[in-house]
């Protein structure tokens, strides 16, 4: 008889039109056979039971017709789930814990990464929205993000492609972007950006008040954010053709409010307080028309379906054909959504970025979830045999290994459940915290997407955690496990200690990271820089100054800002004071086509070039080596510089005081410094030339120690009769110094919760584990105890069976481990070595900590009486 | 309102579709012996068109949920893999039906200008 197309209709026909149809079935196919032969008659049967798939004939589905018993058996399913859970509590509880802590990792870090990936996600144009860079071939390509103010215009009357395209300046980053709003009594500091006419129709900022067609076209105009409109106007709602005054070093004067618009959102990485127009910048600086000036940053708007590829290949080679002069400078567009995440670049090409960050998170959160699954798993598979009556009387009753999948896996989703509601509590109590270390509101309002991010997570957790248990234990044939037979197989045993295996190689893996983390961060911290950053405050001075870097009147008096110093100097609290261009910390100009006697003319070297005023070496406490520090009695200005040592040997230069180098005009060396570290330890000590300017705007003054309070009151108080109105932002410099290794101090702090996470829910599941080995060996237990064995022995005996996993997990994870150590301290130039006893300890506190976990259990089994152990036979 | 629903159900009852109408005829011929196989060799060898098994199985089922069949389990012969045979006869409704059929169609030739089938 043929067997699979008869088998194929018994599953979808209705039951009650079976017999008969398949009997004309079999009829037709017999015939068929003595004529046709069995063949044919087969490949016919197969169509006509094909055709048989009408709606008519097929029965109504499963789950449809099984409904009325879905839900008692869903309710019978569900007491059972509580009941086993009142019986086997350590284990509920153990499950609880592990996977609740997993899911609050996992949501915790979804928020985050939810809340990065949303970053500039609300400009409606924003897939046509790209934002154009420029690369500066030296060395190194560098890449830069300012661009000249007409290429915007230029793009819209060059580029076919091109919709629209903005100019925007932020008042420089090297200068002070803090100015003073005034508007009557009230004064609010604030910063601005210049911006083009079209600014307004190429973001998505909302204008609340005012036409965006021509808030942005009057030199006379303001736009404000709703926040400063609040601030200065008591109607703020009727802010239009006010007039508002803006004190800043770089210009003042007065505008009239053209259009008020709201407050960018937290989302958004653009932050600004107002905007005026564009034109009031070229009016102020003569440079900045020129294609010659970077003043701006080009964002544009392309048309619908424009080819990005053709429009980057014409970008290129644009700012050449402008002006030949600009040969070095090529650009490109960068698409503006992905700007945030996609941040850093290597050689003028996109390199990663925060994006790092946000994938090396997910990784860890996910894999923090795996191992609570993997506890889950283990736990209730090892329970199986505790259950084997209960899958043996059901299945003998007529249980499918659906229902039994059915049971199995009801319980493990009310686990899951069970956990989510704590892990929801704990995200609940955690996210201000969460939000004070990135701040942003993670949890500022509760969206459909949270939800179903939660829906689906728990669901996955579920399915995970549940799946293997379920179609494990369903398995399970009622003939054996009625006799009692173990249903243990060695395949069982090897899957459940692979899992301990993969737990205990992440535990490693996090126990080496945090130690090398905290070595190196210890290392960045204690290390030698060549200077001393203690007591030492740094802040911007925000009154107007006069230098040729800011291409402001260049040789006018700087008689405010110098009588300024010369009061703080006086301070007693003071011990120096001085001043520099931008910040030592961070970028440091640099200058290359420097010559000297006896350069190979053929070389370009490019040296770290910091302007700094008098006293600054005095104020960091820097070594000298040869020859003078720059001093005002002598005089000293652009036309002196000092040498770092790498400089010195770069040049070649012996006796070099007093020898004169090419940096735009002959300089005089004057003196030589012991090299110290500038800024962060992931860059090597550079050859370096100071040059002297004291015109720049950062202010360091190295105070008296232990009179630091004392010293910024009394600063602050000279600064506030200098400066009325401005903010006094001053910072210490070992403080800055920390930050510049945030992202690493950060990532530790976060290894140390994930990996303190990852160990408590590897040692609860080997805790359970051992429990239900202790449980299934009680009866060899006795014996052993009968014939002598102390509970030492036992505890031995029964550890034994752990050790051999976590052994294999080290051999594991060091080797990984190191990989990953290695890559890691690779982004570093000076840098601990690998110590082998980073990873001796980090295999020694995984053995000892599975030995503690393991003799909790084991402990306790040993000591049970024997008569408790053997009394069932 | 209400009569002219009614009539409307009501004729609705006795319309038969081309190959229900086939199928009825075939069983009214068959007369007593009419299951699944010799409906289908019937209207195969009648008619000289292929009758798929689904569409033979879906139409009776339809004709007897309408009213116009009945069926009654018979015995079982050896090539069936003991199997019960269902024995399908025309009830009163299913013969009004048919005669229903007949007589629009005769209404319909009998209205039929000669000139139609001269012009042939």
């Amino acid at each position: 008889m043929p067997g699979f197309p008869l088998k194929l209709l018994r599953w979808f026909c209705k039951p009650e039109y079976l017999p008969d149809i398949e009997g004309d079935l079999l009829q037709l196919y017999y015939r068929r056979t003595e004529s046709l032969g069995r063949r044919r008659a087969h490949l016919l049967l197969i169509r006509d039971v094909l055709l048989l798939c009408r709606p008519g004939l097929v029965r109504s589905s499963d789950l449809l017709r099984r409904n009325k018993n879905l839900t008692a058996m869903l309710k019978h399913n569900l007491t059972l789930s509580f009941r086993s859970f009142a019986r086997h509590k350590t284990t509920f509880v153990i499950n609880v814990i592990g996977l609740s802590s997993g899911l609050m990792c996992v949501l915790l870090i979804g928020l985050w990464v939810k809340s990065e990936l949303a970053v500039d996600q609300f400009h409606k144009q924003g897939s046509r929205l790209y934002q154009v860079m420029n690369n500066l071939q030296s060395q190194n390509t560098i890449t830069l993000d300012i661009t000249p103010v007409p290429l915007a215009s230029a793009l819209v009357a060059e580029f076919p492609e091109v919709e629209r395209a903005v100019s925007t300046n932020n008042f420089f980053s090297w200068e002070t972007r803090d100015g003073i709003l005034s508007a009557g009594d009230v004064s609010i500091q604030a910063t601005g950006w210049h911006a083009g006419p079209d600014f307004f129709k190429v973001f998505s900022f909302r204008l609340l008040q005012g036409d965006e067609n021509r808030v942005l076209t009057d030199k006379n105009s303001i736009v404000i954010s709703e926040a400063v409109a609040r601030k200065l106007f008591s109607d703020s709602d009727n802010a239009i053709g006010k007039s508002i005054y803006w004190k800043h070093p770089l210009f003042e004067g007065t505008f009239l409010v053209s259009g008020v618009f709201e407050t960018p959102p937290a989302a958004s990485s653009a932050k600004f307080d107002f905007l005026i127009s564009m034109e009031v910048l070229l009016d102020h600086d003569r440079w900045a028309a020129k294609w010659t000036g970077d003043y701006a940053q080009t964002f544009v708007l392309l048309k619908e379906g424009a080819d990005v590829v053709q429009f980057d290949a014409k970008l290129k080679g644009f700012l050449k054909s402008k002006d030949p002069g600009l040969a070095r400078f090529s650009l490109f567009s960068q698409p503006y959504l992905s700007r945030y995440l996609y941040g850093n670049y290597v050689n003028g090409v996109t390199s990663g970025g925060r994006i790092d960050n946000v994938r090396l998170f997910s990784v860890l959160a996910l894999f923090i979830l795996l191992i609570a699954c993997i506890n889950f798993i283990n736990l209730s598979t090892a329970e199986g045999s505790l259950r084997m009556k209960e899958i043996g009387v059901k299945k003998t009753m007529g249980a499918s290994q659906w229902l039994m999948v059915h049971r199995f896996f009801v319980e493990s989703l009310v686990m899951t459940l069970i956990s989510a509601v704590v892990a929801i509590v704990l995200v609940f109590l955690i996210t201000p915290y969460m939000n004070d270390l990135v701040g942003r509101d993670l949890l500022s309002t509760i969206e459909p997407q949270h939800l179903i991010g939660l829906g689906g997570i728990v669901l996955l957790t579920a399915i995970i955690a549940g799946a293997y248990p379920a179609i494990h234990l369903s398995r399970f044939k009622p003939v054996a496990v009625l006799k009692g037979r173990l249903a243990e197989s060695r395949g069982q045993w090897t899957f459940r200690r692979s899992l301990v295996v993969f737990q205990f190689a992440l535990v490693v893996i996090f126990l080496v990271a945090i130690q090398v983390i905290h070595r190196q961060i210890e290392f960045t911290q204690t290390k030698d820089l060549g200077y001393n950053r203690y007591n030492i405050i740094s802040f911007p001075w925000k009154g107007e100054l006069y230098n040729m870097w800011n291409g402001l009147g260049e040789g006018k008096s700087n008689q405010n800002f110098e009588s300024f110093m010369s009061r703080v100097r006086e301070l007693p609290s003071v011990l120096h004071a001085t001043n520099l261009l931008g910040n030592i910390l961070e970028k440091i100009p640099s200058q290359s086509g420097i010559t000297w006697n006896g350069l190979d003319s053929e070389r370009d070297y490019e040296f770290q070039s910091p302007v700094v005023g008098f006293d600054f070496i005095e104020t960091l406490g820097i070594e000298m080596r040869e020859g003078r520090t720059f001093a005002k009695d002598r005089h000293d200005d652009y036309s002196k510089v000092i040498l770092n040592e790498s400089a010195v040997k770069l040049m070649g230069l012996r006796d070099p005081v007093g020898k004169k180098i090419d940096m735009n005009g002959g300089s005089e060396i004057v003196g030589v410094v012991r090299d110290f570290h500038y800024g962060s330890l992931h860059e090597a000590v550079q050859p370096l030339i100071f040059r002297c300017d004291p015109t720049g705007r950062t202010v360091m003054i190295k105070i008296r120690p232990g009179q630091e309070q004392k010293a910024i009151d009394e600063i602050q108080k000279v600064y506030a009769t200098f400066l009325p109105g401005y903010t006094f932002d001053a910072t210490f410099m070992d403080d800055d110094y920390l930050a510049l290794y945030a992202s690493e101090t950060s990532m530790a702090s976060l290894s140390q919760y994930l990996s303190v996470v990852a160990i408590i829910i590897s040692c609860l599941g080997l805790f359970g584990l051992a429990a239900f080995a202790a449980d299934r060996r009680m009866k060899e237990i006795s014996i052993r105890k009968v014939f002598g064995s102390t509970p030492a022995d036992v505890v031995r005996i029964l550890s034994r069976e752990f050790t051999v996993p976590v052994l294999i997990a080290i051999v594991i994870g060091l080797p990984i481990s190191f990989f990953l150590a290695k890559e890691w301290l690779s982004g570093f130039a000076e840098r601990i070595d690998l110590a082998w006893w980073y990873f001796v300890l980090a295999a020694i506190i995984a053995l000892v900590v599975s030995w503690l976990a393991v003799a909790l259990k084991t402990l306790k089994a040993a000591r049970v009486s024997v008569l408790r152990g053997l009394r069932e036979e | 309102m209400y009569y002219r629903v009614l009539q409307g159900h009501g004729m609705k009852k006795y319309q038969l579709g081309e190959f229900e109408e086939v199928v009825l005829l075939t069983v009214g011929i068959l007369d007593g012996d009419a299951y699944g196989v010799t409906i289908k060799d019937e209207i195969e060898s009648r008619l000289k068109r292929e009758v798929s098994v689904g569409a033979l199985q879906i139409t009776l089922r339809r004709l007897e949920s309408k009213g116009h069949l009945k069926s009654k389990l018979g015995g079982t012969e050896k090539n069936r893999g003991g199997r019960p045979k269902l024995y399908f006869v025309l009830t009163a409704g299913g013969k009004r039906a048919l005669l229903h059929t007949r007589n629009t169609r005769d209404e319909l030739w009998s209205a039929l200008p000669q000139l139609t089938f001269k012009l042939e």
